[in-house]
Order: structure tokens, then C-alpha cells, then sequence
């Protein structure tokens, strides 16, 4: 109920935004959209974990960077487009993620949620930090020539590659949903998700969904690692800041709330766009999601202080 | 007798410790300045963590303290002593204005909202180039105590003490008890009259202002700021490390793991020039893994087993 | 003297409700026994009065005084204490310092009054070896010690939420003994929710019933225990 409720709030917010801006300066709108779908994109795997299996994984954005150095490193040497690597990337990264769930988030599930933390926090350091050893700072790109595609409708002109983050973002919430509803793999992991010591009496294998289902959201973000370098230049670092965006959309969705990513990830696509439009207020833009993240917290700690 | 041990053997450290610069050259000297610095921060990191709250934004106080300290120097004329002072009480206000918005939060909402903080201030450090100097950050005229090797010693050894003492008095007062009382359960704590709300703030006011104090220090040290130099997720990494492999929930093991882990970075610093923090990583991960309450936890398991078999 | 006022409480739990509309009085020396089957809404009661969660609608009146919405921590101070049903001694404290927190916090004591007072609350309830630590109690010593841990607010309301169980019977004949002359030396309003009914006849001057949320009976227990209403409730919630 409130999950709904909240999730319409946002798409409304995030649409009366979109209408604002369009009116204003079309491509605001647009470069406003194309960001919300690469955010949204990377943070529904999250989103995903956090309503399952009740972790919060500060490696998340860890995880796409170093699908993307795999992807990198394998087209360097293959001269493959990094178009066609979303799947093997994919395939790697759910098989990293399974290992990683194996050997050490297994084994911290039944602790302290701060030992979690901690953990997830351990191994983004490792993965950030292994690439930096073997790899070193360097920032490292790979040009795509229809990358640069670009669309003119009567005075507009603008890019139409990263609409890609749109649809990937949008097929990711539909096919999530229609797993999750439709599969009996999905209903057993909503069911985990919900209550796990109630689905292991029916006879559900906690421990084997949790794994699979933060193998499949690895999977998500692997691929996104494919796709993230067809457009960007990556460094060790890249990921991080994907982490903590990622968080602040889930939380001002709603844990377990996977559509609501969506009208989240367009309120604080749109915002950042805004922002950049201003030349004075460009480097603001970066602060939208803190600020966001503590209009929620606050609102909601204003709530709960009522009922 | 055992305690009484314990107590000699501290003081004898302590006296050592003030006595380095006696016979140590510069570069252990520098050296053990490191060591210090991310000892006390440890400390620090450790006091908020006896209440169950994780804070990933020692690196968002510390360099909030930093650029206090210079910036008081620069644009207010404090002299350098007194912006050392200022960077705790401007790190302790913004961390009250902080801590009272997401204080209400616990466990991995009040993470990932520290765990923000340091980007956060960078950005606002960005963007304000006028006042603050922007990417290229600011230059001190000098260093304090024209840069005397022994001097800065004993002023970083100075915020040690700082935050030994604050640590030691939590410990020893009401605040272990309801830092103890909220990390085990908070609704049984409530109803033992803790407010829990106002404690942790206390908490995090004192540790946030430490930590800037620390950052002002540091920066009156160097004479000069950069976003990336203060900022950096150093500050809030190895202090992690440090005293989860000492041992968490107490300050012996924070000292320890300072001492070992300091000691091991300023090595692997030399023979890994890039990501020798990876190290940091898998510290973290065995240490959470395998043995959570540290090294110091550890030895008391077994000298309990010991005295057990001995009684 | 009229401790606790409670007055058409109401709590809802996503649209189930909890506890409907009930109203009644907690006295002073005066030990009241909160019965009813599973699920009647006996601990969520506790928690209300005690701040753990707040109504939806009603008032509770503490002394003459609206706490209906006052925080844990502020009724504690003002004389509430409750006990858990799942006790968590505190980790990496001893015996003693357990019981001190209740004297820190809810009275405002100094470190060495709250041990001096939590010694002499250990005493009066048989408790020893005071610095222990906690992992090596037994279940009688737990449940002093949470006992020990609501006495130590110096309260004037005292809730205990199944004290008993786990105990044997001359381990609950010797708690319902200390139960009894704690209340009445320092004149205490006592809420006790327990399962047996043995404890609460022995234990209690006066009882409440709870069915699904309802207070279908109150009144002594010898009483209470004919009413067929009562009887029903419990053998249809044994069926």
C-alpha cells in the first residue's frame, strides 16, 4: 500500500519534473532521462539484493567496474565491440558474485548487520583496490564510433546511444517483475525475500536463492559493466560513487520496491541535468543525491515520529 | 597485580613514546607521526562503533577539520595554534547539524549516508573556489613550529592523547554504559531511561570533533590542503582496518592495530607504489570473517581458556 | 491511590487490531494479572504502557498525568519499568553493571550510588558474585537480574512479562514469594501477564482478560476463572 503510494508519488514528481524541464530546454529533458536510465539501470541489481537476500552490497558499484576492465581487456585483445560482451561479461560477474557469496557474505549473513557492512565495505576496497595494483590509475577507453550517433528534430540536436541505459533499465524492471511473479524460482526468492525462515518450512532453500539471486543481480550489473564502457572511460575508482547513488535510490524507493528505482532514478536524473544546464551550478550537480537522500530520511523520520 | 602491570607497562610506553624524538632520526620520526595519526583516528572510530553505529565518514571530518584549521589562518588571521582548535569545534558543530538529521537512522542508512560525507565536502570544497581554493586547494605560509621534526611529533602525539583520553573517559563513565546498553539492544534501553537519540549525538559530536582536530593538525603540519589530499578515502580506510584487526569495542586494540598495520602500510608503501591498499581489503574481509572481536579478543579468549584449565 | 489510568487504548497493526477500546485502572500495592489465550494482545499491552510502541488512539494517564505519547526513556525516569519475555543481558558487562543501567539513566544516579543501590537490589533478591559475567547465569539468576534490571528505575509502575517461564515450580514458588514482598515494601503497581494460572492465582489480588484484543472479564481470579465468557475463550483458543 504505502509502497504504491510512494512509488506514484515519485513517477508524478519525476514526470511533473520531465514536463518543467521540457518545456524549458528540451535537451535538459532529454540528457535528464539518458542519465536516469544508466543510474537506474545500475542501481535495480541493488535494489534487488537489498529486498532479498537484506544486504546492503557497498561493493555494488565495485562489481560493474570490474566487469568492465574485464570487458575492456578482452576487446583490447579480440577486437571485439563491447556490444557483444554484455553477455559473457555478464556470465563472469554472476560467477564472481556466486564465489564472493560463497566464501564470505554465506558466512556473514546470521551476524551482526554492522559485520555486513564492514564485509561488503572489505571487498569493494579489495576489488577497487586489486584493479589498481594490477592495472594501475590509468583511465582507460575504448571509441566507438556509434557512440556518437546524434538525432536532429528541427533546432535539437542530441545523442540517441545512451537511450540504451533507458531500455536496458526498463527491460531489467519488467523482466524483474515478471520474474519475480511469474517463475517459480522468482516466487520462491519473494518469498525468501519476505520471510526466510517461513520459506525454508515450505521447503525453500534459502541459502541456494540467496545465492542465486545475488549471482543474477551480478549478473545485471556485469553486463551494465559491458555497457557502461561503450560510453565512458573507467579507472579503479569509477564505481563508488555508482554505490552510493545506487543506495540513495533504493532507499528513497523503498527497500523491495523495484519500479519506485525507476521514478527515483528519474527525479535525481533530471535534477543533476537541471543542474548541469547552469554554468555556474554545474558542480553542484553531484550533491543532488545527498540531498535527496536527507529530504527522504527526514520526511520519513518526521512521519514515523507521527503514528 | 595484573592491572598494576598494565599500568606500568603504559606509562613506560607513553614515556617512550614522548621520548622518540631523542634518539629516533627524521624519517621514523615521520614514521611514527603516521602511526599516530591513524592510531588516533582509529581510537576515535572505535568510540562511535560501541554504540553499533558504523561510520564510514572519518575522511569527511578529518578533512572538514583540515580546511577549517586553514582557512582560519588564511581568511580569519588565526594564528595556527588557534585554528587547531577551531577545526574540532567546526568539525563537532557540523557534525551536531549532521548527526541531528541522520541520528535517527541506524545501521546502514547511517553508513551510507557517512559514507557520502567525504564526497559531499569535497564537492562544496569544489565549488567554492573563491573562499576555499577550489581543486587546487590552499598553501599555509609555513609550517607550524617552522617545521621542527620534534615539534610536530609531539603535536600529533598531542592529539593522540586527545583521543585517548576521550576514549578512556568513555569507558570509564556513564557513556560506556549506555553505548553498551544501545549496541546490545535499544528497546531494553529505552526502557532503562536511556535516551538514545541524545547519546549518540554526544558521541558522535565528541568523536566527529576529535577527528577534526586531528585534520587540523595534520593540515598545520604540512601547510597545505588539497580536496584530494584531506579527503582522501586513506583516512577513513585504514583506521577501519586498524582497529577491527586490534580488536573493536575497546582501546587497546585500536593502539595495537595502529602499530602493526602503520608499520606494515609504511613498508608496503615502498614496494607497492599502486594499490598496496588491496591489502587493507582482505584484512578486513578475513578479520570480519574470522575473527571478529581482533586480535586483542583474541587473546583474551585464550588467556581466559588459561586461566579456566588453571582454576 | 490510582497509579495507572488507561482509557479506550487502541492499537492496530496494518489494519489488524491489537488491542481494542480497553480501559482499566492499576492501583498501588496492588498486584493485576493480564491474562488471556495467545495472540490477545497481553504484550502489546506492555508495550504501550511502556512506550516500546505508541496507540492509535486512546489515553494512558500516569499519576494524573498524559503519557500517552511520551517516549520509553522519559516513562522510565517518571517511575514505568518492564521486564522482557527474551532477555538479552548486556555483552561485555557483568551481572552488577546490568542492573547499575536502570539507576544511571532512569534516576540520574552517579556511577558508585548505582552500584551501591544495584548491590543492595541484588541482595534483597538473593542474587551474588556480582561480577560475573552474564553468559554463565542460570535461568532463576537471568530472571532476577531483569528483575534486579526494572527495580534499579526505583519505578512505581512495575510490568512483568512472563517472569515465570522456564522456571520450575520451587524456582517460581520462590519468585512469586520475592514478587510479592518487593510490591508491597515498596508499594509498587504490578502488571503481570503469565500462562500459568496457577502463578497468577497465587500471585495476583485482581485480574484482566484479554480476548483478541477485547477485555472480556476482569475481577479476582476466583472469580474471573467461573466466568463462562473466560472459559470459552480459553478452551476455544485451546481447540
Amino acid at each position: 500500500m504505502a509502497m504504491k503510494r510512494r512509488t506514484t508519488i515519485l513517477v508524478v514528481l519525476g514526470l511533473a519534473a520531465a514536463f518543467l524541464v521540457a518545456l524549458w530546454k528540451p535537451t535538459v529533458l532529454i540528457y535528464g532521462v539518458q542519465q536516469a536510465g544508466l543510474y537506474a539501470a545500475i542501481a535495480i541489481p541493488m535494489g534487488l539484493v537489498l529486498g532479498i537476500v537484506h544486504i546492503v552490497n557497498l561493493a555494488h558499484g565495485e562489481f560493474m567496474m570490474v566487469a568492465a576492465y574485464a570487458t575492456y581487456f578482452a576487446c583490447r585483445a579480440t577486437g571485439l565491440d563491447p556490444l557483444l560482451a554484455v553477455l559473457p561479461s555478464a556470465a563472469v560477474t554472476a560467477l564472481l558474485g556466486w564465489v564472493v557469496y560463497k566464501l564470505t557474505i554465506r558466512r556473514a549473513l546470521k551476524a551482526p548487520e554492522l559485520n555486513q557492512l564492514i564485509l561488503t565495505f572489505g571487498i569493494g576496497i579489495l576489488l577497487s583496490q586489486g584493479v589498481n595494483l594490477l592495472f594501475t590509475s590509468q583511465t582507460r577507453k575504448i571509441s566507438l564510433e556509434y557512440v556518437s550517433a546524434s538525432m536532429t528534430i528541427g533546432e535539437l540536436s542530441f545523442g540517441v546511444w545512451p537511450f540504451v541505459f533507458v531500455i536496458v533499465a526498463t527491460a531489467m524492471a519488467v523482466g524483474l517483475k515478471l520474474f519475480l511473479t511469474r517463475t517459480t524460482t522468482g516466487k520462491a526468492a519473494l518469498a525468501v525475500g519476505q520471510n526466510p525462515r517461513g520459506a525454508a518450512i515450505v521447503g525453500i532453500d534459502v541459502d541456494r536463492t540467496y545465492g542465486l539471486v545475488f549471482a543474477l543481480a551480478m549478473a545485471l550489473v556485469g553486463g551494465m559493466g559491458a555497457l557502461f564502457l561503450t560510453r565512458s572511460a573507467i579507472f579503479p575508482g569509477v564505481g563508488g560513487p555508482f554505490t552510493m547513488k545506487s543506495f540513495c535510490l533504493v532507499a528513497m524507493a523503498g527497500i523491495g520496491n523495484i519500479p519506485g528505482i525507476l521514478g527515483a532514478s528519474l527525479l535525481l536524473g533530471l535534477s543533476e541535468s537541471f543542474l548541469r544546464a547552469f554554468r555556474e551550478l554545474r558542480g553542484w550537480a553531484d550533491i543532488i543525491f545527498f540531498v535527496l537522500i536527507i529530504v527522504v530520511i527526514l520526511g520519513r523520520s518526521l512521519k514515523g515520529r507521527k503514528s | 597485580m595484573n592491572r598494576n602491570l598494565l599500568r606500568l607497562a603504559a606509562a613506560l610506553a607513553g614515556a617512550a613514546a614522548v621520548a622518540l624524538p631523542a634518539f629516533a632520526g627524521a624519517y621514523p620520526l615521520q614514521v611514527a607521526r603516521n602511526v599516530i595519526m591513524y592510531m588516533a583516528l582509529a581510537i576515535t572510530w572505535d568510540m562511535l562503533l560501541r554504540s553499533g553505529q558504523i561510520s564510514f565518514g572519518i575522511a569527511g571530518l578529518f578533512g572538514i577539520g583540515a580546511y577549517a584549521a586553514v582557512l582560519g589562518v588564511l581568511r580569519a588571521g588565526m594564528s595556527p595554534w588557534l585554528s587547531i582548535a577551531f577545526a574540532a569545534a567546526f568539525a563537532g558543530a557540523a557534525s551536531f547539524l549532521i548527526g541531528f538529521l541522520i541520528l535517527r537512522l541506524r545501521t546502514m542508512y547511517f553508513s551510507i549516508v557517512t559514507l557520502a560525507l567525504a564526497e559531499i565536502f569535497r564537492i562544496v570544497i569544489h565549488n567554492l573556489p573563491e573562499f576555499t581554493g577550489g581543486p587546487e586547494g590552499v598553501v599555509l605560509e609555513g609550517v607550524i613550529m617552522k617545521g621542527s621534526a620534534s615539534g610536530l611529533y609531539w603535536l600529533t602525539l598531542g592529539g593522540l592523547a586527545v583521543a585517548l583520553a576521550a576514549s578512556w573517559g568513555f569507558e570509564k563513565s556513564r557513556m560506556h554504559f549506555a553505548l553498551t546498553a544501545i549496541r546490545n539492544n535499544e528497546t531494553s534501553a529505552k526502557s532503562s531511561g536511556i535516551d538514545i537519540f541524545r547519546w549518540l549525538l554526544v558521541a558522535f559530536v565528541v568523536t566527529s570533533s576529535i577527528q577534526g582536530l586531528l585534520g587540523g593538525i595534520y593540515v598545520q603540519s604540512y601547510g597545505f590542503a588539497t580536496p584530494d589530499s584531506v579527503f582522501d578515502a586513506n583516512f577513513t580506510l585504514l583506521p577501519l582496518a586498524m582497529a577491527l584487526l586490534g580488536g573493536i569495542h575497546s582501546t587497546i586494540g585500536p593502539v595495537l592495530g595502529a602499530i602493526l598495520l602503520g608499520l606494515a602500510a609504511e613498508w608496503l608503501k615502498l614496494r607497492i607504489p599502486y594499490g598496496h591498499l588491496v591489502v587493507y581489503g582482505i584484512i578486513i574481509i578475513v578479520v570480519i570473517l574470522f575473527m571478529p572481536k581482533g586480535l586483542y579478543g583474541l587473546a583474551r579468549k585464550v588467556s581466559g581458556a588459561a586461566d579456566r584449565r588453571r582454576a | 491511590m490510582t497509579k495507572l489510568k488507561i482509557e479506550r487504548l487502541t492499537r492496530c497493526f496494518q489494519g489488524l487490531v491489537a488491542l481494542n477500546d480497553v480501559s482499566f485502572s492499576m492501583e498501588e500495592g496492588e498486584i493485576l494479572g493480564i491474562i488471556g489465550p495467545n495472540g490477545a494482545g497481553k504484550t502489546t499491552f506492555i508495550n504501550l504502557v511502556s512506550g516500546i510502541i505508541m496507540p492509535s488512539s486512546g489515553r494512558i494517564e500516569y499519576k494524573g498525568r498524559d503519557i500517552t505519547y511520551a517516549p520509553a526513556h522519559e516513562r522510565a525516569r517518571l517511575g514505568i519499568a518492564r521486564t522482557y519475555q527474551l532477555i538479552h543481558p548486556l555483552e561485555n558487562l557483568s551481572l552488577i553493571e546490568n542492573v547499575m543501567v536502570g539507576s544511571i539513566f532512569a534516576r540520574g544516579n552517579g556511577l558508585k550510588a548505582a552500584r551501591r543501590k544495584a548491590r543492595d537490589l541484588c541482595a534483597a533478591l538473593g542474587l551474588e558474585n556480582l561480577g560475573r559475567d552474564t553468559s554463565k547465569l542460570t535461568i532463576l539468576e537471568i530472571k532476577k537480574m531483569e528483575i534486579a534490571r526494572a527495580l534499579a528505575n526505583e519505578p512505581e509502575v512495575l510490568l512483568l512479562d512472563e517472569v515465570m517461564a522456564g522456571l520450575n515450580s520451587d524456582e517460581t514458588r520462590l519468585l512469586i514469594g520475592m514478587v510479592q514482598s518487593v510490591a508491597k515494601e515498596r508499594c509498587l503497581a504490578v502488571g503481570v501477564v503469565e500462562h500459568v494460572m496457577g502463578v497468577i492465582r497465587e500471585l495476583t489480588h485482581r485480574v484482566i482478560v484479554l480476548e483478541a484484543g477485547e477485555l472480556i472479564a476482569q475481577g479476582p481470579y476466583e472469580e474471573v476463572s467461573k466466568n463462562p465468557r473466560v472459559i470459552e475463550a480459553y478452551l476455544g483458543g485451546a481447540a
